[in-house]
């Protein structure tokens, strides 16, 4: 479960934040810009390949989804985050300001309110920079403060882009876990489906319930190659994938698939296509091809309406843009 | 007689801290740099579902204190804003293939706002005047509402000097508007005027509401109020004492503005006689009603006053006004004598006796071969004789050529009764003139203080015809000018009405402290006179129902949207169907009628033995006669009137001399 969502006074903004460091270490410095690092760090994950085991067809393969289209989920989760460098310690040690915020927006009568959000700010500091007492000064601001340094990134580098793409994973982090915190919440207290922007592997009674729908817009990972990544990247407007069952150390196994929800004619080979992430627990045999004709159903019912002018737009349901715009609003 | 009301807005001495505080916000203000809020102006949205519309009024709970106290706003809604997150409609269009019939079938609705501009009616405190802050917008409530308009400083106690103009209406509650009484009868302003579209019967039905309102409300303090309306077209106003038909909501907002659903209790009604001088020229002719319409006839005096209303600059130039100044103050009512005319003694009483002295002058002058006579041009003596005798002629049933006058009662006005003068059917010059010399009177009652009540609210309909804002100065315009001007120090009120008030003199439209609009046409509100008006307000006028108005009044800074009932008299056609007009009759039956009305046991019988063979104009002498006098004896004093007719007598025959009887020895009878 995430921190407990912080009261939003004292400080609120990046320039309030910024004057209470600067009062608390006058010989610290101002970063100058303040544009959000996500924009200027390169994305750490590596492009990539991962066989799966196929759980449905024996091999991978193209599969008209069967049926009408047929809208069953009531709400949308999707989170946000910003890191933002508030002041450099000397030394080039940067002090972030990471923001992040998750909210489900449940569907009624065709309209879309608030269920349950979350808003979080906390200073990211790597603390092996900075003395005791710098630590504990930090600690005052009344902020809640993290280091960038955690069970995957014990040395963080001395580096000062090291520390703050390490700051930017932290944040990223604490986002899941926001987001997570939100879809637990969510299947502890509902039976009814829930659309989860991302993959709902990060925790275990999530990936488990029968509730969650994970849906993932990106593909640095594809379960898939050869010929069946061929077949994947070749899905038409209505095609799914067979099912395939994602496995990883740290996180729990769903049964997953790939959907074309848009005619890919003319636009790159991954437009349009998603990843679909639900429970295992049951999903096998013809239930595999049944749940995941269903579920495929529901999310193609979400092509509608668009999500222009956001520039995913080709893989963005409407209920997701939707969460962002509320989140953007609020944060 | 309506009684004015006590304690008629009690429901608004509520205090502030009575109201229910549980009411839910319905909007939050909201300002951007592109479109901030300023003291005049601000922006709010609401819940998609919220009752606002145009014409809303709103109160903002400012959070931030101003001179210790949070600021509260007041304003009224002027335009509205719906849009989405789309960023062009192309993207929806996309999303939907092309295919219109897609969009049901999306999942989600897009996120949709409802945003709208209010003009701010009043901010409190009201010093420093600053831009509306952020804050939570409330559905105005009955207290809110006289506040925002400023009403809680003529409703409170020691002051009620509220009129109900209508009931503003807003989700579920009503509240009733009051305009000033000091601002709307006098002194501080005065007058009213109302425009809209023919056709809707709403400027005829608002007036009749509104006069109904103010007899019902008016202070007594103030004194007392008659109206005099007159009646320029069909039968609009000559029901104005019969009940009409009216359903329970009409019913739901006199009882909520305190007005009684009755008809006018005290009506009296004025019309000339027709050119025959002896039927009525009305459409309340129908003898179930006649018991209240009197005639109305002057005479060579009373007309030669407003020579000029009838006499435009073409025919009155200097030298024929000195000639109509020298009848008016030594022919007219005076013993005139003159050598040119042989020292014969001329008693100029009517229009009759004019001509006889004029003809006499001119025959005088003629056999004299001269051409002026007292400094007057023979051509100038012609003229004016002339034009003179024409308007007997023009005004035939109004003016009279025996000098009788059957006038409205100056000097015994009534409390709270209606004057009704029907001029529907007369020519234009008839109406000027009773236009002008009523209007006259008025004002000289007025100033003399001797009316009989301390203000008169005079009804003009089409006052585009009677003060034009183009064309030549008319002595009506004029007299409306100064009507509209000055009146309000006297205590006579305009009310007018029109279908275009852009055709109207803007002097006169401009002096009306109290403005109503009905429904308008399209055109006339794309004039500059309405480009006050945000293009939302201008859709709902031009879209208003009947018994909507809105309404501009001195103490509200902005137009308010009211609704008010429809009259409770009888509409004029449904009168006009009910009532028909009586068929012409001939004198004897003519006379029958005036007669009943002082005493119903005359018959007609009585009435064709009493007048017998005269002429008619000594019958339609003695009827005026009567009239005027109305005696304790009608039948005596009618008789009286009539010159006696000696009885007539068998001739006697010549005594034819006997015949001589033949000798009866003579066979031959020689």
């Amino acid at each position: 479960m995430s921190a407990p969502v912080l009261p939003l006074s004292p400080p609120a903004s990046l320039h309030g934040v910024q004057r209470l460091l600067a009062g608390l270490f006058p010989d610290s410095e101002a970063p100058g810009t303040e544009t959000p690092l996500e924009l200027t760090s390169a994305d750490p994950q590596p492009a990539r390949l991962i066989s799966a085991m196929i759980i449905e067809d024996g091999e991978l393969r193209a599969r008209e989804v069967e049926g009408e289209v047929d809208a069953n989920f009531v709400a949308f989760l999707d989170g946000t985050q910003s890191s933002l460098v508030a002041r450099y310690q000397r030394g080039g040690v940067p002090i972030v300001l990471g923001t992040v915020a998750a909210v489900i927006r449940e569907r009624r009568e065709r309209r879309l309110y608030t269920w349950r959000h979350v808003v979080e700010r906390r200073l990211y500091v790597p603390r092996a920079q900075v003395s005791a007492s710098v630590w504990q000064r930090f600690t005052s601001t009344g902020l809640e403060v993290r280091d960038i340094a955690d069970d995957d990134n014990q040395s963080a580098a001395e580096h000062p882009l090291a520390m703050r793409e390490a700051a930017v994973h932290r944040v990223q982090k604490d986002r899941e876990r926001a987001e997570q915190s939100l879809a637990l919440e969510w299947c502890r207290s509902e039976e009814r489906y829930l659309f989860v922007d991302g993959p709902i592997s990060g925790t275990e009674p999530v990936a488990h319930a029968q509730c969650a729908v994970g849906v993932v817009k990106t593909h640095r990972t594809l379960y898939a190659s050869g010929e069946a990544l061929s077949r994947v990247l070749s899905l038409g407007h209505g095609e799914r994938s067979s099912v395939f069952l994602v496995t990883s150390p740290k996180r729990a196994p769903v049964a997953s698939w790939y959907l074309r929800i848009r005619d890919p004619r003319g636009q790159e080979p991954m437009w349009a296509l998603l990843r679909v992430e639900v429970s295992p627990s049951g999903v096998t045999g013809a239930e595999v091809t049944r749940r995941a004709d269903e579920v495929s159903r529901w999310i193609l019912a979400e092509a509608a309406p668009v999500s222009l002018p956001d520039g995913r737009w080709d893989k963005m349901v409407y209920g997701v843009r939707d969460c962002e715009e509320f989140l953007r609003a609020i944060v | 007689m309506t009684q004015p009301l006590e304690n008629h807005h009690s429901e608004l001495q509520i205090p502030r801290s009575a109201r229910d505080d549980r009411v839910d916000p319905l909007g939050r203000v909201v300002a951007t740099e592109r479109k901030p809020n300023t003291p005049h102006e601000f922006h709010f949205w609401t819940a998609l579902d919220s009752p606002v519309g145009i014409g809303t009024i709103v109160r903002v709970e400012g959070t931030q204190p101003v001179n210790g106290q949070l600021p509260e706003i007041y304003g009224i809604v002027v335009e509205g804003f719906s849009y989405t997150d789309l960023a062009t409609p192309l993207h929806d269009m996309l999303g939907h293939d092309g295919t219109p019939g897609g969009a049901s079938l999306s999942a989600t609705q897009r996120a949709e706002i409802r945003l709208y501009t209010a003009a701010v009616l009043r901010q409190v405190p009201e010093e420093p005047l600053q831009p509306v802050p952020m804050g939570t917008v409330y559905l105005a409530d009955d207290h809110d509402v006289a506040v925002a308009l400023r009403m809680d400083g003529y409703l409170k106690e020691g002051s009620n000097t509220g009129i109900p103009i209508g009931v503003y209406r807003a989700g579920a509650s009503d509240s009733v508007i009051y305009v000033d009484a000091d601002f709307l009868i006098g002194p501080e302003a005065a007058h009213l005027n109302i425009s809209g579209v023919s056709g809707l019967a709403t400027k005829t039905s608002a007036i009749e509401w509104t006069l109904s309102s103010i007899f019902a409300h008016f202070p007594q303090s103030k004194g007392s109020v008659a109206a005099v309306c007159f009646n320029v077209k069909g039968p609009d106003l000559c029901f104005l004492d019969q009940p009409g038909t009216i359903d329970d909501a009409d019913r739901a907002l006199y009882e909520k503005c305190r007005v009684p659903a009755t008809p006018f209790e005290h009506v009296k009604y004025f019309a000339p006689y027709k050119s025959d001088g002896f039927s009525l020229n009305t459409l309340r002719s129908n003898d179930a009603l006649l018991h209240n319409v009197s005639s109305l006839t002057w005479g060579l005096r009373e007309v030669l006053q407003y020579a000029e209303v009838l006499l435009n600059k073409d025919d009155v130039d200097a030298k024929a006004d000195a000639l109509i100044d020298f009848i008016r103050e030594r022919i007219v009512d005076r013993e005139f004598s003159d050598p040119l005319l042989g020292n014969r003694r001329y008693l100029v009483r009517s229009f009759a006796d004019l001509e006889t002295w004029f003809r006499d002058v001119l025959s005088a002058l003629e056999g004299k071969n001269g051409e002026g006579w007292r400094s007057h041009h023979i051509a100038t003596i012609r003229k004016v004789r002339n034009r003179l005798s024409n308007i007997s002629t023009r005004c035939a049933g109004l003016v009279t050529d025996d000098g009788a006058v059957s006038d409205l009662p100056f000097g015994s006005f009534e409390d709270r009764t209606v004057y009704v003068i029907d001029v529907a059917s007369l020519e234009e010059d008839a109406q000027d003139l009773i236009f002008a010399r009523v209007v006259t009177k008025l004002r000289e009652h007025l100033e003399k203080r001797d009316l009989g009540v301390n203000h008169v609210v005079v009804f003009v309909d089409e006052l585009n015809k009677y003060a034009p804002h183009d064309g030549q100065e008319t002595y009506v315009r004029k007299m409306l000018l100064d009507l509209a001007e000055r009146g309000r120090y006297l205590g006579l009120v305009l009310f007018s009405a029109q279908q275009f008030r852009s055709q109207v003199h803007r002097r006169v439209v401009g002096n009306s402290g109290t403005a109503l609009y009905g429904r308008m046409d399209s055109d006339e509100l794309a004039t500059p006179g309405y480009a006050v008006l945000s293009p939302a307000v201008k859709t709902k006028l031009a879209t208003l129902d009947k018994g909507q108005l809105m309404v501009r009044h001195p103490h509200f800074t902005q137009p308010i949207f009211v609704r008010f009932p429809r009259p409770a008299v009888m509409r004029g056609r449904d009168g006009a169907e009910r009532y028909p007009q009586a068929t012409d009759l001939d004198i004897d039956a003519a006379v029958l009628r005036s007669l009943r009305s002082l005493d119903p046991s005359i018959t007609l019988g009585w009435v064709r033995d009493a007048v017998g063979i005269r002429e008619e104009d000594e019958i339609l002498r003695a009827r005026n006669a009567t009239l005027r006098e109305r005696p304790a004896d009608v039948r005596k004093f009618f008789l009286a009137q009539l010159r006696p007719v000696v009885a007539s007598q068998a001739a006697p025959r010549p005594q034819a001399a006997a015949i001589r009887s033949a000798p009866a020895d003579d066979p031959y009878g020689f």
